[in-house]
């Protein structure tokens, strides 16, 4: 009997699963074996290459959900909350989880209304709670100072978004089997009233602030928004995107897209370099899970340095040219070295 | 055009100091504010409504000192409030929110759209305006940042996601969560503080709301803080004075050395 | 005259060495000296290396540093924080640095007289925070008090964006504990709120800059705290209009701000444009940021009604209101980042910190607005109106080289000065004297006026030991 699934709502985008559908079944892939039962994947889109539904399967999925249509080849908040909620009312799956998207934070909380789910925001971590099996969700609250852990005893399914890149992608096994499942829809659930027209890609973006694994980000420290070209250098040579603090997002220097902390984005990456940045509470918060913390900065009391793992007490605009031109070199140094 | 705009009154952040030793946040004293980015969806309203004429209705839940946040709105432009508040509210969590504040807006009537900000500096969950758009069943774009085309009929906007940006085209009456990038809230004139002053804001409990008793509040709440713990912040890590330079080489060399160590790159 | 001071010798290290310990002397390490080589006045030429720095611990301390300095005829250079603007702190004689930054402690908060004793190296801030719960505050408010220290505050009988309600620091000492230059430990006035018992010498010593002797000790009178607060930003068509306010506003309206600060059309626009701020400004010719504090919101509330009607019947284009955290925060951001906007135009600047009569500012804008035709430099001028103290800052032209900067700077401060003294005004508010201006304490004092302080300083310092090259040349 395999009822009670533990579900990941995955994602694509041109047919391509993304990275954060990984991630999240390298979480619930723990939480169904603690919970014994089956792992499943919801993947919706249309045209999806068989290689990228099998894929589900290698990295942990014992089964995928597949729903095929026109009308779910892009992200739709009403056909995607419907095709959701009637896959729910078919297979009652006990936990629901989606990333911490622009998809997941829309969708989860339009099904987690119709189906009076508890659905708990941008989760950290997740367990499942000894004896009575229910899912532990745990989140920072209040900008990040507190985590809360939160549960919902009754209702069902229970629901959480993950913040992306909180967990590592799970493993490729190629040796794994499942089972690839096309529910069929009735009637009504592919209507949309809103209407996708375009699709605008923001270069400046970049890599995508939130799946980067290492964010670069300036503050106001950095001078003014001529000098943020280094930042953008360093970002470039590190691989990585660019973050920025409110206040410089405020002034101009650098779009919104690109802001770290409580109204901007929050980011997890494996490094993240704070040049000129004080470190604010709001901005912490966006911040703060990231694995390793580099801090710049000209005053030597600044919050940022206790969070940070290595800090720079100095000047940005003296320091970083000689960081992005010693970080070129080590770069050319491993060209050659791979060539020999 | 008929707007609506729902609002949170948070806690000032912005000004909020560190216990040194703790590594908590110090709340005392800490002053109430408009949800900041629920300031972004007032500016929207209040320019739409500068375009088409028509009027704008606040509403938020919450204690009584909620009603300075509402005040505060009207200050800046939005023409009628409401304030929803009744102990019977108390401990509500996203769902029993977004229930609660569905019902009043069911109340208000007739409305062209619905605005919220993307979402809350406290809780930070973002699930109340898609939640609102859910239980009235309303056309939704999330993460909005520009508003491109608007009639009466329709509306196009821009909604930020990873990437880059989606441009979607909602029937009206529709919902929408804006981000910072749609607007620069403006700041409420002497005229305006005096004209919020004056206005007559109602308190709806929830038999005002026709408000299943069974949905709102803790009651009505599926979800249970089990726990709150305070993680671990500082780190404290290696700190090097980078002023000359020599001792800028130093330092670089070395946070090279540090990124090396740490396989980073 | 600087031929008149011996070097510091081992010999002299060593006997500091015994007065404050080792790791309280800091002697050839050229780069922890040089953070006590300059204060925050950005042009290289006013900084000066001292030849041995020294942290004392207490008055007793201090005491036996004079008697050595008096000895060995070296100059001593008492320093509190360094974020003056004036080059005060400043060993410009090289010799002795006397830093009290580790004299920091709140010796005493005395609740039933309303007083504070503290010592000189307090972060000014830090003592707002402590007495905060009990109700109380100390009101002096230098625009820099989260990092300069109390002593340097009395030192400079510092000013700052509240003095029109509150005065400035020399209103709330009452008394002085210090170090004379020649090294007696002498207490002047105390917790007493009136005290006519001889000359009053505490506000001899309030504002001398550090000439005349070191504190130690510092007795401060505290107020009840004001728990509510509101902004007023309001835009005017042209600097006439808004300053004709600023009386109306003290008078007609019976409220005394704590804040009138002005700024005009350069200073805003750059500084609006720096933050990306869209308050709609294009109409503005000058800007009026007046804050109430009071009792209780609903007071504070009904005070800036009054102001704002004033200013609305008296010519204001828009009278925009800030009475939480996050809108006060933005419209003070604009007053504050003024001198950071123009810092994009050019590094190079002169912080200028001239009075005049409040009605005669208006005069004085149109007189810079020469100045500023006639030199080809952008000059913004801000401050605090309440007052009539302008900062007016001379702002490197990004076109001229540093040679012309430096030929033609004296002369725009000259004639900036000279108009200021026409005016009826001085050179310096709440900044002080210091290195920076000294050479222009002619033009608004004479030699009478000069050679009474020249006096007093010889009457204390018979050998010239304490903080030399300050205020005024002694021949």
């Amino acid at each position: 009997m395999e009822l009670n699934e533990v579900w990941v709502l995955a994602e694509q985008k041109n047919g391509i699963i993304q990275t954060v559908s990984y991630e999240l079944l390298n979480r619930a892939r723990s939480l169904a074996d603690k919970l014994n039962v089956s792992l499943a994947a919801v993947l919706m889109g249309y045209d999806i290459p068989a290689d990228e539904v099998q894929e589900l399967i290698y990295r942990g999925a014992d089964k995928v959900y597949l729903i095929e249509h026109e009308v779910l080849k892009d992200f739709l908040v009403e056909p995607y909350s419907s095709v959701l909620c009637y896959m729910i009312d078919t297979y009652n799956p006990q936990i629901v989880i989606a990333g911490a998207t622009s998809t997941g934070r829309t969708v989860l909380p339009h099904v987690a209304m119709r189906k009076r789910a508890g659905l708990t925001a941008d989760c950290t971590i997740l367990d499942i709670e000894e004896g009575t099996g229910n899912l532990l969700q745990t989140r920072p609250a209040i900008g990040g100072n507190i985590l809360a852990t939160i549960k919902t005893p009754e209702a069902r399914p229970q629901m959480a978004t993950v913040r992306p890149h909180s967990m590592k992608p799970a493993p490729r096994d190629t040796g794994r089997t499942g089972e690839i499942i096309k529910p069929v829809l009735p009637d009504g659930c592919l209507v949309s009233r809103v209407k996708k027209l375009d699709f605008i890609e923001d270069e400046s973006q970049g890599i995508s602030l939130q799946q980067a694994d290492v964010v670069v980000a300036g503050g106001r420290g950095v001078g003014k928004a001529e000098n943020f070209k280094y930042i953008e250098e360093l970002a470039k040579v590190l691989g990585g995107a660019v973050g920025a603090s409110r206040d410089v997002v405020d002034r101009g220097w650098i779009t919104y897209p690109h802001q770290v902390g409580l109204s901007g984005k929050t980011v997890t990456p494996k490094l993240y370099m704070a040049i000129g940045i004080s470190g604010a509470i709001q901005h912490i918060a966006g911040m703060q899970t990231s694995e390793t913390i580099v801090a710049i900065n000209k005053d030597p009391d600044a919050q940022i340095f206790k969070l940070a793992d290595f800090g720079i007490v100095g000047d940005a605009m003296d320091i970083l040219p000689v960081l992005i031109e010693k970080l070129k070199q080590c770069a050319a140094q491993r060209e050659q070295e791979a060539v020999k | 055009m008929r707007i609506v705009i729902p609002i949170k009154q948070v806690p000032e952040t912005g000004n909020v100091k560190m216990d040194e030793k703790t590594g908590t946040m110090i709340r005392e004293g800490v002053e109430s504010i408009i949800n900041p980015l629920d300031l972004y969806a007032i500016e929207v309203g209040i320019r739409l409504k500068e375009q088409f004429g028509g009027e704008i209705i606040v509403l938020s839940m919450g204690p009584q000192k909620a009603m300075e946040a509402i005040r505060e709105a009207i200050a800046m432009g939005c023409d009628q409030g409401v304030l929803i508040s009744d102990r019977k509210f108390g401990g509500a969590d996203t769902w029993a929110t977004s229930y609660t504040l569905s019902q009043a807006i069911k109340r208000i009537g007739e409305f062209d759209l619905v605005l919220c900000g993307e979402r809350a500096t406290d809780g930070d969950t973002g699930q109340v305006g898609p939640g609102i758009a859910s239980f009235l069943d309303l056309p939704l774009s999330t993460f909005t940042s520009e508003i491109v085309y608007i009639d009466e009929h329709r509306i196009q906007v821009k909604r930020l996601v990873e990437g880059g940006y989606e441009l979607l085209e909602l029937p009206l009456p529709c919902l929408l969560t804006v981000v910072k990038e749609i607007s620069d809230p403006r700041l409420p004139t002497l005229r305006g503080k005096q004209r919020a002053k004056k206005i007559d804001v109602p308190v709806w409990g929830p038999d005002d709301i026709d408000a299943n008793p069974g949905n709102i509040g803790l009651k009505g709440s599926p979800t249970r803080v089990v726990k709150t713990f305070h993680p671990q912040v500082s780190r404290n890590g290696k700190k090097l004075v980078a002023r000359d330079a020599e001792s800028i080489n130093k330092a670089v060399d070395e946070l090279i050395e540090f990124l090396k160590d740490r396989q980073l790159i | 005259m600087s031929v008149r001071y011996n070097a510091v010798t081992q010999e002299l290290v060593d006997k500091l060495i015994d007065i404050v310990g080792s790791k309280n002397v800091i002697w050839d390490d050229q780069e922890r000296m040089e953070n006590y080589a300059h204060d925050e006045v950005a042009e290289k030429e006013y900084a000066h290396m001292p030849d041995v720095v020294v942290k004392p611990a207490d008055a007793k301390e201090i005491s036996q540093i004079m008697k050595l300095a008096n000895e060995y005829m070296i100059p001593v250079t008492p320093r509190a924080a360094g974020s003056g603007l004036s080059g005060g702190a400043v060993p410009v004689y090289g010799g002795i640095l006397l830093s009290v930054e580790r004299m920091n402690r709140i010796l005493e908060i005395d609740k039933e007289n309303l007083m504070a004793v503290v010592e000189p190296g307090v972060v000014t801030n830090e003592i707002n925070n402590v007495i905060k719960d009990d109700g109380l505050f100390y009101a002096g408010y230098p625009m820099s008090l989260e990092t300069c220290f109390i002593g340097g505050n009395v030192a400079e009988n510092a000013g700052g964006g509240k003095a029109i309600k509150y005065g400035v620091t020399g209103r709330y000492i009452y008394g002085l504990e210090m170090v004379m230059p020649t090294g007696e430990i002498v207490e002047f006035g105390g917790k007493r709120v009136k005290d006519v018992t001889g000359y009053d010498i505490v506000h001899l010593m309030v504002g001398a800059e550090g000439t005349l002797g070191i504190y130690t000790k510092i007795v401060l009178k505290l107020l009840p705290l004001p728990t509510a607060a509101a902004d007023l930003l309001v835009l005017f068509k042209d600097v006439d209009t808004a300053i004709n306010v600023v009386p109306k506003v003290m008078t007609n309206g019976r409220i005394i701000p704590t804040a009138i600060e002005f700024m005009d059309e350069s200073s805003f626009k750059a500084s609006c444009q720096y933050l990306n701020e869209t308050i709609p400004v294009a109409e503005a010719g000058a800007m009026l940021l007046i804050e109430i504090d009071g009792e209780n919101k609903e007071l504070v509330e009904s005070e800036y009604e009054t102001i704002g009607e004033l200013c609305i019947a008296n010519g204001a284009i828009e009278v925009y209101v800030a009475d939480n955290y996050t809108t006060i925060e933005r419209i003070w951001k604009i007053r504050r980042n003024v001198a950071e906007a123009f810092k994009v135009v050019s590094p190079h600047q002169s912080l200028e910190d001239i009075v005049v009569p409040i009605s005669n500012i208006p005069d004085f804008v149109r007189g810079l607005a020469e100045i500023i035709d006639k030199y080809d430099v952008p000059i913004p001028c801000y401050g605090h109106a309440g007052d009539g103290n302008l900062h007016a800052t001379v702002v490197k032209n990004p076109d001229f080289t540093m040679e012309r900067w430096h030929e033609i700077l004296p002369k725009v401060l000259t004639e900036m000065y000279e108009l200021t003294a026409q005016l009826g005004g001085t050179i310096s508010g709440e900044h002080g004297i210091g290195s920076k201006r000294k050479h222009y304490m002619r033009l608004v004092m004479n030699e009478d006026q000069l050679n009474v302080m020249r006096r007093i300083k010889k009457a204390l310092d018979p050998n010239n030991i304490l903080n030399p090259g300050k205020i005024f040349d002694m021949e």
